[in-house]
């Protein structure tokens, strides 16, 4: 029984269908850094250094000037999870591939996982282990 | 052929220093143009940009630049006009910028637009004038232009009335 309702004409009911196209404003990238030798680690502030160092060499100062932003970083397994805004995700995966060097050392960037909610970076069905 | 499309950006170099004019020429120019798409847009940016990029026209006396550019990479070569902020040739660099006047498909159209553009800049420099010597020269040069018959060029600009 709709509350209220009795005795009073309700309007039928118009169906709606929304399509909300790329909606979120943020993607969320897991990443991780493969330094093959092995030296000293970067820390959290030196890896955004790397992140934002990769932009200015691949897409100039308008690439460095992306809201990126790291919102956790592993130092013992170099992984972390970046935040960027949707607009800029082929500009930072394009520079993350791209990048060759740290300090003169050789490494690379790997793309665990992305997605435009940070929820799904929580399960990754690639490294599920099937007893 | 739609598929080759080209723009042509026109802009004007705006120096306070008279030795800046002997900077204006093509290669110095294009690599200052080129510097600072490298520095703005990297190196997907530069590369994106120097895809049949010339400097097409030059005119040191009024600091006349017409660049040429893709289409599809007009819009990144117009942003960074701006950052633009000097010149160098010769071991010497002055302090400029560049003026946006007209973006246009063709050479002709922009060639149309320079001729209405100094027509209304002449005029402007006549009502400007602040002693009677230069307006006489002034008036004198231009009552004196003319259009000559030449085969493969246009002519120069005329004016009509230069009493204004």
């Amino acid at each position: 029984a709709v509350p209220g309702g009795a005795g009073r004409a309700m309007a039928a009911a118009a169906f709606e269908r929304r399509v909300l196209r790329c909606a979120a404003e943020h993607h969320y990238l897991r990443v991780r850094l493969e330094l093959p030798d092995g030296g000293a680690r970067p820390n959290a502030a030196q890896f955004k250094q790397l992140v934002v160092t990769a932009l200015r060499e691949l897409h100039g100062e308008v690439g460095a000037a992306l809201p990126v932003d790291v919102l956790t970083y592993e130092e013992k397994t170099l992984s972390a999870i970046l935040r960027v805004i949707s607009s800029g995700l082929v500009k930072l995966w394009s520079a993350l591939t791209l990048l060759g060097f740290y300090q003169n050392r050789r490494c690379a960037f790997r793309v665990l996982q992305t997605s435009p909610f940070l929820l799904a970076l929580s399960g990754n069905s690639r490294e599920l282990v099937l007893d | 052929h739609a598929a080759l499309s080209r723009r042509y950006v026109l802009c004007e170099v705006v120096s306070e220093d008279p030795r800046c004019r002997q900077c204006i020429e093509d290669r110095a120019l294009g690599l200052a143009v080129r510097d600072a798409i490298a520095r703005v847009h990297g190196d997907y940016g530069l590369a994106c940009c120097s895809v049949s990029f010339t400097v097409k026209y030059l005119n040191a006396y009024t600091g006349t630049v017409l660049l040429r550019c893709r289409k599809d990479s007009y819009r990144l070569l117009c942003s960074v006009l701006p950052f633009v902020r000097s010149l160098e040739s010769r071991a010497q660099r002055y302090p400029c910028f560049l003026n946006t006047l007209h973006v246009g498909g063709t050479i002709r159209s922009c060639q149309k637009f320079l001729i209405q553009y100094n027509r209304t800049q002449l005029l402007r420099l006549l009502q400007n004038c602040t002693n009677e010597e230069e307006r006489q020269c002034i008036q004198k040069s231009l009552l004196s232009c003319s259009l000559t018959e030449e085969q493969s060029q246009s002519g120069d600009e005329e004016e009509d009335d230069g009493t204004e």
